[in-house]
């Protein structure tokens, strides 16, 4: 579970989060919806600790991660934009290094590697080093990167951008998964049908504040419009920075 | 914790390792320097000790037959335009008579003093034409009855106390400054490709995502680059090792042997200097905003131990310099090959400091780790 609870952050003259507070619960994906600017990345960075809150707290399982870093950092897995891949290293080195750093013993932590390399069928590129794979491939290595320690909680910062079609639906499956196995899903996105396809729960934030939360049904149901595309416009006033 | 920074470090020495380029650049200045001062050496020695036929311009060398004669004796000749150096002896025209009369008899050694490579040449016949002055002053006062002792109211004697080894002051000076700096020279592409280039390439917030703390990272990335600096270390010991065994060392006198023990002794007090090196240079590439902007910062650094290294090599240190990191190591080194006594409180006071310095760059890393504008590069 995710929670953030008035969240304030200037970064420069920029009032990027201003009064932020929203919920993800666990077996359940919850979109952040927002324009370009929104403060979705600093929401994400704040939660992860990166960013430390002018004021307001983020916690992870109930733990605040300004005041417990470590022990929240454990149940966190973060699909970052980008991706921060090590060219020089394979795929299985990066993720036994991944998992190594999140507490597993080295036996634990090739298991768990070559488990999720077999779940995200990556067995072809297991032990070629990063260096020139494809975006789609990129994209395999940091979802795995994310979940190879068993985290209840996965946040994806902008995951589709880039995407082929079988990668995104590799991506979309796997998050089903989580859902089901009951993860706590959040990821950000400008991308209106990937939200409204995946999430069961979307967050709308515009200048750094949440403007409505629900289903994605409720929202169009409380905005009077019949598609979630309307129902966003209607509620940030405009459609600046929006990818249908 | 301990296993934390055990997987850190495998990380990073497996990823520097595979950053062939940087492993290389650092190994080529291993290599590639004790050549380069064998050569230099080799060159150099031949010039000191040149003690071969000195051609010059004798004018008027009838005038003085017997004069001319002393000098052949000693190797300098008269030569032609295309053999002889640019230092022109002249004997005046009445030098034979002046000489038969018991007078001063004029002689002029025309040269340009300020001509570095001409001075070895003009002391050479200034000391033969002193030497002549008195034979020929010896044998007057004998035919006058005297004892040409009379003219030597010193007697100086003079106990040289140079060991051979111990004469090749500056050529130590110099194979230790070239050990010495391949500590910051081997491994500063990898520093700057784990700290600055780990920032630009975007993993650098991912790894701060995770549970660990920003001095874990810092410790690792520093054990790292310090085994890339003894690595440059070992390979330049063992390279001159082998280069400085083909010099020509005998015909001074002294010889550069780098024994076993030498290098064991040289690998110990590196070690702490290694860790500077790391700590240093990781600070610096974290504090400048680029990749580019952190090699400018990291070469200009390295200016200062290039001139602590330098001042011990020629010789000039302060005695406040010589308990300086670098300084100190480097003058044990210099004393440990001449074979004489170490300069010990200097050294531990030194490598106390360097250990210092170590850890104040290493928490200054971990600090600037924790600021949101240097990881952003904001």
């Amino acid at each position: 579970m995710l929670k953030v609870t008035d969240l304030y952050k200037k970064i420069g003259d920029v009032q990027a989060l201003n009064g932020l507070s929203f919920q993800a619960e666990n077996g359940t994906i919850t979109g952040l919806l927002g324009p370009n600017g929104a403060g979705k990345t600093t929401c994400l960075r704040t939660l992860f600790g990166l960013l430390q809150a002018d004021r307001g707290q983020a916690e992870i399982d109930g733990m605040d991660i300004a005041r417990q870093p470590l022990q929240a950092r454990k149940q966190l897995g973060l699909f970052p934009d980008p991706f921060g891949l090590y060219e020089r290293l394979t795929p299985r080195e990066y993720l036994e290094f991944f998992a190594g750093i999140n507490g597993m013993a080295t036996a634990d932590a090739r298991e768990a590697t070559a488990q999720v390399l077999q779940v995200l069928q990556m067995d072809d590129i297991a032990d070629r080093r990063c260096q020139g794979f494809s975006q789609g491939q990129r994209m395999k290595v940091a979802l795995a990167q994310s979940i190879v320690h068993q985290p209840t909680n996965i946040v994806l910062d902008e995951p589709t951008r880039g995407l082929d079609v079988m990668s995104t639906r590799v991506l979309r499956e796997l998050l089903l998964r989580l859902k089901q196995q009951g993860h706590c899903v959040l990821f950000s996105s400008h991308v209106m049908q990937e939200v409204a396809a995946l999430c069961d729960q979307v967050v709308v934030m515009a200048k750094g504040r949440v403007l409505a939360q629900g289903t994605p049904a409720e929202l169009c149901a409380s905005t009077g419009k019949n598609n979630l595309e309307e129902a966003f416009i209607a509620l940030i006033g405009t459609d600046e920075g929006i990818a249908a | 914790m301990i296993a934390l920074i055990r997987t850190l470090l495998r990380k990073e020495l497996l990823d520097a390792s595979r950053d062939k380029r940087s492993v290389m650049a650092g190994l080529y200045y291993a290599i590639g320097t004790p050549v380069l001062m064998c050569l230099l050496f080799a060159v150099l020695l031949q010039q000191l000790s040149s003690n071969d036929e000195l051609y010059i311009h004798i004018d008027n060398a009838e005038a003085g037959p017997a004069l001319v004669q002393y000098l052949a004796n000693r190797d300098i000749l008269h030569g032609d335009e295309s053999k002889a150096r640019a230092i022109r002896l002249s004997l005046a025209d009445n030098f034979e008579q002046q000489m038969q009369q018991g007078r001063p008899a004029t002689v002029i050694l025309d040269a340009d003093h300020s001509d570095d490579r001409l001075l070895s040449s003009i002391r050479r016949i200034e000391r033969a034409l002193g030497r002549y002055n008195s034979e020929v002053a010896q044998l007057r006062l004998m035919a006058r009855g005297i004892d040409p002792a009379l003219m030597q109211p010193v007697a100086v004697q003079i106990h040289d106390q140079a060991t051979p080894d111990s004469r090749g002051g500056m050529f130590l000076g110099i194979a230790t400054l070239t050990i010495i700096l391949t500590l910051f020279y081997a491994a500063m592409n990898l520093a700057i490709d784990t700290s600055a280039g780990e920032r630009e390439r975007n993993s650098l917030t991912l790894l701060l995502s995770q549970p660990l703390l920003s001095w874990q990272l810092v410790i690792a990335k520093v054990l790292a680059i310090t085994s890339f600096s003894m690595l440059g270390l070992v390979v330049i010991l063992l390279v001159s090792k082998f280069a400085y065994g083909l010099v020509p060392w005998e015909q001074l006198g002294f010889t550069i042997r780098l024994n076993a023990d030498f290098m064991v002794f040289t690998l110990l007090i590196g070690l702490p200097l290694a860790l500077l090196s790391a700590s240093l240079q990781v600070l610096v590439s974290f504090l400048a905003k680029s990749f580019k902007e952190a090699q400018t910062y990291v070469t200009m650094v390295l200016f200062i131990p290039l001139t602590l290294s330098m001042v011990t090599t020629y010789n000039i240190a302060t005695d406040y310099v010589q308990w300086l990191p670098i300084a100190a190591q480097q003058q044990a080194m210099i004393e440990y090959l001449k074979g004489s006594a170490l300069p010990l409180p200097q050294l531990l006071v030194s490598t106390l400091l360097t250990l210092l310095l170590v850890v104040v760059f290493s928490y200054g890393s971990s600090r600037l780790l924790k600021s949101e504008k240097v990881v952003f590069g904001l």
